[in-house]
């Protein structure tokens, strides 16, 4: 039996979570909601999260029905994502991993997302799409590395609607997402936009000025309105997702795909895709808010399986870091 | 402080800083020291940093080239301390080796 508590803090999401075999104990989270029109500041973030994380930790322990002697490993996400609320994250991870002598063990992000969806879903060995505000990759799993066969080549997805929703002042409660998609649901005219397909890669920068430019012109005059101009973006990025998504797996020969990340829990992105993977005779995986979003049981889960394949980090080697690709990382605990 | 090359001393024209941190125990000043000395100074030039423990006590020495560099380092420094500092106070004291 073997219990890992991990630490999540990249972004505005602070949560911790305890897996034991598998099994998700607790995953207690907050999220650091800006007025609408405003995006996240790190030092902003990092103090919100600093006034919360250790409330989070009890939580975690408490829910779980465990004491620290209990655990066996304290994972941490060691990057990609926003410097001070890393460092803000590792700084508790790395204390309690001291003051209760336990192993540590720094944890890629986006290892993160695509273990526990592969946890939740028991997907063996999907092409996986990992969406969200800071990440946009396709990617399949190819000896020991989750190998990027696709990607944005400026923001995320999960960024171009962000700041669209700050364009029209779209609440940031929940997520911008989560609003933007409910208010899609009432669009009927599609208002063609850019479509930026680059070989197996994507751009959103492109869509995002365009409609930055023109939102304000067409909701004035009347042209179209704020649900519609949801969901023709919806329709157009979630597209793209799908076409390079589709393209990974003509490669590959993948009969599985798996939703992680933020907008992963896109039911339109989901549904999409589901009429792809239909049409290939393909299996579609995806999970919901709880796991989807970023976690701490996704650090927890990743951690388990790096520290069940023997892997630990030094003290002097937990450095955060702002930059850390998918494939840089050793995947030591598949065949 | 470093020594002279036969030219211009410049160290002597950095700015420095110096912090004290007691602690209960030497075991939680080098927990501090190990929770604390990580991560890099972000920026590439201009500051750094040297943390020590000495018995229970946790000693930080800042020299800069400016006074805002310096007020940026200290600053987020002393954030991260505090943090470390309730840590401790919430889920210590540090278990039996």
């Amino acid at each position: 039996m073997t219990i890992v508590i991990g630490f999540e803090g990249s972004a505005n999401k602070i949560g911790i979570g305890i897996i034991k075999d598998g099994e998700v104990l607790s995953n207690p989270r907050r999220t650091y909601i800006t007025p609408p029109g405003q995006g996240f500041m790190p030092s902003d973030t990092a103090r919100h999260h600093r006034a919360v994380i250790l409330t989070v930790l009890k939580e975690a322990l408490e829910q779980a029905g465990l004491r620290p002697a209990d655990i066996d490993c304290v994972a941490y996400t060691k990057g990609p994502g926003m410097g001070a609320p890393l460092v803000t994250v590792a700084l508790v991870a790395r204390t309690v991993a001291q003051l209760w002598g336990k192993p540590l063990l720094g944890v890629n992000h986006c290892i993160g997302h695509i273990e526990m969806g592969r946890l939740i879903t028991q997907a063996n060995n999907p092409t996986v799409l990992y969406v969200s505000g800071g990440n946009t990759q396709v990617i399949a799993y190819s000896e020991r590395r989750y190998r990027i066969f696709g990607e944005t080549i400026d923001i995320a997805v999960g960024n171009c609607l962000d700041r669209f929703a700050r364009v029209i002042k779209i609440s940031n409660d929940p997520s911008p997402g989560y609003n933007i998609e409910q208010m899609a649901k009432k669009g009927s005219q599609y208002v063609e936009l850019p479509y930026t397909v680059k070989g197996m890669d994507v751009s959103f920068s492109g869509i995002l000025s365009y409609i930055e430019e023109a939102a304000h012109k067409m909701l004035s005059s009347g042209q179209c309105s704020e649900e519609d101009l949801c969901f023709s973006l919806q329709e157009t990025v979630f597209s793209m997702l799908v076409e390079i998504t589709e393209r990974a797996m003509a490669h590959c020969g993948s009969g599985e795909v798996l939703i992680v990340g933020g907008v992963g829990c896109n039911l339109r992105l989901q549904e999409m895709m589901g009429v792809m993977c239909k049409e290939r005779n393909a299996k579609l995986f995806a999970t919901d808010e709880r796991f989807c979003i970023d976690n701490g049981a996704m650090i927890a889960q990743a951690g388990w399986e790096m520290f069940r394949s023997g892997q630990v980090t030094e003290l002097e080697d937990s450095w955060i870091t702002q930059r850390y690709r998918t494939d840089e990382v050793e995947v030591t605990w598949r065949d | 402080m470093a020594a002279t090359d036969g030219g211009m001393n410049r160290e002597s024209e950095k700015l420095e800083f110096s912090l004290v941190v007691p602690f209960p125990s030497p075991r939680e000043a080098s927990i501090a020291l190990g929770s604390l000395s990580p991560d890099r100074e972000p920026r590439k030039g201009g500051i750094s940093k040297e943390l020590t423990v000495t018995d229970r006590t946790l000693s930080v020495k800042w020299s800069a080239d400016e006074a805002r560099i310096l007020r940026v380092s200290v600053n987020s420094f002393l954030d991260n301390l505090s943090l470390v500092l309730e840590t401790m106070q919430m889920f210590g004291p540090p278990a039996s080796q």
